[in-house]
Parts: C-alpha cells; structure tokens; sequence
C-alpha cells in the first residue's frame, strides 16, 4: 500500500502523514503528552469534584484537610493505597486475576487514543472509528466477568452474573443509536459526526429520544448509579472488586474516572458537537469543557438516585430501550436521511 | 444453577451492626435465610441481677442505642410499678413530651438508613441524621447528654425542664412540620424507590400476628395494635392518640407507616405541651438505698420506637432477683426468613432495613 493510499485509508492527520520524520515524531510525541495530561487532570479533577460535589447534596464539607479545599486528598489516598500490600486470594486464579484489571484499563487508555479531540489534535482519523470504539468496550463486561469470577469469592460471583446479564441487556440499544448517527452523518468516522453538528445543530436536540437511550446505557455499560449493580456496596459489598486488595483498588479507581472521562468525552463528540463553539475558546478547550459538564451530569445522577434491581434494570433495557432505540432510527430515517 | 451458600456479615456495609446472615442463594433467588445472633450479647438481665436498682439504667439505656430514652423510662417504669410509687401530673406530661421527641429521632434515623439499603448511598441518610440532630440538642437540652441521658428518676425526672424549653420544641415541630413533605417528595416521587419497595417482603396481617412481630412493623400489615392506645400509660388517653395503621404490609407501608408516626408524635408533642401543667417534674435523687419495693412481680409494656418492649421484675428488696425483657427488635427480626424468603437477593437488604433493627436490642 503506498502512502497516498494508506493516508486516504486512515485519513492521517498532515503532521503524521507527511512531512519529515522529525516534525512526524515530535507530533506524536505533543499528542501523547496533551492527551495523557489532560486525561489525568481529567480524571483527578473529577474525583475531586464527585467528593465536593456529593458532599454539598449530602449537607456535608467533603475532604477540607489535605490541600487548598482538600484538592489533595485524592491524591493522599492513591499514595496511601499504593503503599499497602497487594494480596491474592488463595483461591483465585493468580493468572487472570492479577490480569484483568490492567487488561481493562489498558483497553480503556487504547480508546482514548482513538478520540479525536480537535480537527488537528487526533492520532488517527479512522473510517469505521466509532464502530471500533464500541467495539472495544463491549469487552469491558467481559473482563470485568474474567476479573470477578477468577477472584472465587461468593460476592464477585454474583456480580460476574450481573455483568454479563448487563451486557445483554445494555449493548444493543447502544448500537442502535449508533447506527442512527452513522446513517445522519453517512459513516462511522468522528470527525464527520462533530462537522455535521456545526452550528447547534447538536444530535443531544436533533436526535433527543436516541440521547436519552445512549445516557442511560452509558450509565449502566459503566456502572454509575443507579445502575452500579456490579459494585453495589450495600448488596455485594464492592462487588467484582470485594477480593481486590489495595494497589490494585487504586488501579480500579483510575478505571473508573478512565471510563468516566471516555463516557463524557464521547457522549460530547456525538450528542453536543463536539469541539464547535465560539470561536475564541480554542476547539480542544470545548470539548473539555462540555466533557466536564456531562461528567457533572453524572455525578448529580449519583447523588440522588436509588439502584436498580437487576430484573428491573433489563426490563429497562430490554422492553424499553430497545423498541425505543429502534423506533429512534425510523423517525431519524423520516426525518434526515430520505 | 446450583445453590450457592452465603454467609453475610458481621462484618458487612447493610447489617445494621453485627448480625449474621447464611443466605442460600439460587441465581438472584434467595432460597433460605438463616440469622445467627449473638455478638453484641451483653448479659444485661444478669447483671442487673448484681446492681441495687437505680444503678440499672445506664445498663438497660445501652440496648437500643438509637432510642436510649425509651428503655430508660421503660425500666424505671417497671420500678416505680413494683414500689407503688406515683408519678406526678407534670413528670407524665413530659416524659410523654421527651418519649415522643426520642421517637421522632429513631423514626427519622430508620428511614435513613433505609435510603441507605436501597443503595441510595449516603443522601437520604444524611439529610435524615442532620434533622435528627435537631431533636437530639432538645433532648441534651433537657437530659444533658447526647446519647445516653440517665434521665429517668423514680416519680419524676432528674431536673425539671429548662426555662424556654417548650419555645424550642415548638420552634423545632415547626421546622419539622416543614422537613416532612420535603422527604415525602423525595422519597414517594422516586419511581425507583416505588418500585423497589411496593410490593416486596409482604407480610400479610395472619402472618404478622403469627409472627409476634410487634410496632410498625405489625401496623403496617393492617393490625390496629399500639401499646398506646391498647394499654395507654401516662397521658396518651388524654392526648387522644389514635396509632396509624396501613393495610398493605410491604416494605413500602413500613416505612410509611414511619412517616406517618413521626406526624402524629409532631402533634401529641404540641398537645403534651399546650395542656403542660405547672408544679414540679423532679423524681428522687439516686441514693444507694432506695425504697423497699411492694409488689413482688411486676410487669409493665411500652410502645417503643421498634415495637412492644415489656420488662418483668421479681423484686428483692434492694435489688431485682430477677429482670427479663421482652426484646421487639428480637421477635422482629424472626420474621426475616419469612419476609425475604423467595425475593430477589437485592431485596432482602432492604426487608432487612425495613425491620430497623438493633442488635444491642436483639443480644441484650
């Protein structure tokens, strides 16, 4: 395949697919060091404010110690898990046990860096980008069965079953959706989905049933209230993570703002356009921003909301989303693309 | 799917303190319960075997750890019956006044908790425990302690009430008169909540009276029984106290049944204090040496915050020869198999909750 090929194929940004080698790889490395900064900061930022933030609902200060309004507290805690030791049932299977996690958490890392996160700031621009990020994160209720069923303890089981009964119930409607965007923008390629959303003519008003149905099955495929079955603390203890000792308690926090970042991030790209806005906030900047808005979204879901039971959260899934997901794609079919 | 066997607890985030539970669980099916008890055991009706009578309540107090008030009265009552000692018109009026604020306070800690078990973590209960802060300032206002007062004497309490204490009940009915509707709303208006407790662990009113259970537990199943109104003591006849009773007997009517208690504390308190008779409310002052009492058994039952409590004394002259207690929290807590037998696995935390149990109660 010659370069003019491959290049129409992958659609490469230019500071990738031409010039020299020097301004290629000091491309990629300004790419990995935006995007793993902004990531972490990200993530911190979040689980700063998902303390401070429940904290104010609940008529409570949150963490004030550590740091200027306890902005280090989060901080103190990863140090303070990180030092303690790391133990392995010994009836779990030290192999996929010990494997899982980071397995997730790499493959969660692996989608962020297929996001583009402005019309330059992008690794590579794929045609088919959207299907392969569902793709990849329909394996993340695999693993999250492998972590808690390998763990043999009684608690993780019963949330392995959870998981996979979750994936049953929550991945169709998620396609559907996606599929009703790919036939709006003709094709799964992001770039296209954030160019057709120019000018307020964001999907989340164009396309609102379909946005209700991705908001609420990317709550359930992450396992935020009230669909946190999997973890339940006042059912299952901590779930899949109940035999999970410190270090790797810490990685599973970093999952979960991992995946809280992802969710947002792409639920702003397909449902509210993206990096448009005005133009004197930088693009990159408004796709934070409106990141950040959706994670808080999330966190005031948290903070009042009840769990669902298992039975009731697939009668959700099952008698509801997904007729409504399938009704969302004829109305879109009338409305936009005929 | 084969059964799998469970065991939850002591040490687990839902147990309301150290029960332990052997859940039989079949997929999400619960097959089986069974509770062992025991852990938080304290030997309190031997001991008071050992202690001169007003040396008791400080022990008696410690059982239900969320209405210490109650007990306090409960087993002081038990005492004056067994010493023929009269309790003077105002001392009845406030210990009605201070009963009532003490359940309000449980009440509004139970429905807390039971956000808590529906996997609501830490909202409901909050804001739950912040109004219950409130009257537990009135009750320090009155007792001087937070938690334990010790507040109860023979005929009477320690101290009769500070100067403007009935202004700040009043002010604080007020207050709560407002919070109510605010939970209500929260609560009632939550589909989730609804569909997680309409319907689940239904104890029908046979059952119940089966059972023995006892409190809001028994009146949310349809029983008209309430220690109050049944067998009133002190001034609940002149309050003209009429106990709240639902019919459906799920964990729903249980928790409404709580809400509608606190309503009706809100106005026996109001009441107690418009009919509040001048003259002095002070019992006797602890000595070691107490009246010699008259009566050799006596038997006296309360409406506790969680159920009926009732306390049989056989009295030795200076001390009990013997004091057993009829716990509600125990016999509430039988009915667990019964109740969550057949549900979801997620379901039997919040049936569990529904009970509102104490272990401090349940052990003795």
């Amino acid at each position: 395949m010659n370069v003019t090929a491959a290049n129409s194929f992958f659609n490469i940004p230019y500071w990738m697919g031409s010039g020299n080698i020097v301004s290629n790889l000091v491309g990629i490395v300004l790419y990995l060091v935006v995007v793993s900064i902004t990531f972490s900061i990200f993530g911190y930022t979040v689980g700063w404010l998902e303390r401070k933030i429940i904290a104010r609902v609940q008529n409570r200060h949150g963490p004030t110690y550590v740091g200027m309004w306890g902005l280090l507290q989060n901080l103190a805690d990863l140090v303070k898990l990180l030092a303690k030791e790391d133990v392995i049932p010994a009836n779990a299977d030290r192999m996929l046990f010990s494997a899982s996690l980071p397995l997730l958490l790499a493959l969660s890392i692996f989608i962020i860096l297929l996001i583009p996160y402005s019309p330059t700031l992008q690794a590579t621009n794929l045609g088919f980008g959207l299907l392969i990020i569902f793709t990849i994160m329909s394996f993340f209720p695999l693993l999250i069965f492998t972590a808690a069923f390998s763990s043999g303890n009684k608690f993780a089981e019963i949330s392995a079953q959870r998981s996979v009964l979750v994936l049953l119930g929550y991945e169709i409607p998620i396609l559907l959706v996606i599929a009703a965007i790919a036939a709006m923008s003709g094709g799964y390629n992001l770039s296209s989905i954030v160019g057709m959303q120019a000018g307020l003519h964001y999907l989340a008003f164009l396309m609102p049933i379909g946005f209700i149905i991705f908001y609420i099955s990317m709550l359930a495929e992450f396992e935020r209230p009230p669909f946190d079955l999997r973890e339940a603390d006042s059912e299952l203890i901590a779930g899949w993570l109940t035999d999970v000792s410190a270090p790797s308690y810490a990685l599973a926090l970093f999952l979960d703002y991992a995946r809280m970042f992802l969710g947002s991030v792409i639920m702003a790209i397909l449902f509210f356009g993206g990096w448009n806005g005005p133009a004197f906030i930088p693009p990159f900047f408004m796709l934070v921003i409106k990141a950040l808005l959706i994670s808080f979204s999330i966190i005031i879901v948290r903070a009042t909301t009840f769990r669902m039971r298992m039975d009731r959260a697939l009668r959700l899934g099952w008698v509801f989303l997904i007729p409504l997901s399938l009704i969302n794609i004829v109305i879109t079919y009338l409305l936009f693309v005929k | 799917m084969s059964i799998v066997r469970i065991n939850v607890g002591p040490v687990h985030p839902s147990t309301h303190g150290v029960i332990r539970l052997v859940v039989d669980v079949d997929g999400d099916t619960v097959v089986n319960i069974e509770p062992h008890i025991g852990m938080l055991h304290r030997g309190v009706e031997k001991l008071a075997e050992t202690r001169m009578y007003m040396q008791i309540p400080p022990y008696t107090e410690k059982l239900d750890y969320m209405a210490p008030m109650s007990y306090d009265e409960a087993y002081v009552a038990t005492v004056e019956a067994a010493m023929n000692i009269t309790v003077s018109e105002r001392a009845q009026y406030v210990r009605v006044i201070l009963l009532e604020l003490q359940r309000i306070a449980s009440h509004l800690l139970s429905v807390g908790f039971f956000c808590n078990d529906l996997g609501q973590m830490f909202t409901g209960f909050m804001w739950a425990f912040k109004d219950r802060d409130i009257i537990l300032d009135l009750l320090q206002e009155a007792a001087g302690s937070r938690m334990f007062y010790v507040n109860m004497r023979l005929g009477g309490l320690r101290e009769d009430l500070p100067a403007d204490f009935e202004d700040h009940v009043l002010q604080t009915m007020n207050y709560m008169e407002k919070r109510i509707p605010e939970y209500v709303n929260y609560l009632e208006k939550n589909p989730v909540f609804i569909e997680r407790t309409k319907g689940v662990g239904v104890l029908t009113r046979e059952d119940a009276k089966q059972l023995g259970v006892t409190g809001p537990v028994l009146r949310a199943s349809g029983v008209n029984y309430d220690v109050r109104r049944n067998n009133p003591y002190y001034v609940y006849s002149k309050l003209q106290f009429t106990p709240k009773v639902l019919q459906e007997g799920d964990n729903f009517a249980r928790y409404k049944v709580r809400m509608l208690e606190i309503q009706e504390s809100i106005r026996l308190i109001r009441s107690a204090i418009k009919l509040l008779p001048e003259g002095d409310a002070k019992g006797l002052p602890i000595k070691l040496r107490s009246p010699n009492p008259v009566n050799r058994i006596s038997i006296v039952n309360r409406e506790l915050p969680r159920g009926e409590c009732m306390m049989y004394l056989v009295a030795d002259p200076q001390k009990p020869y013997r004091l057993s207690i009829r716990s509600p929290n125990f016999i509430n807590l039988a009915a667990i198999n019964h109740l969550a037998k057949g549900g979801r696995f997620a379901d039997l935390f919040s049936t569990l909750g529904s009970l509102d149990l104490v272990m401090g109660c349940v052990d003795r």
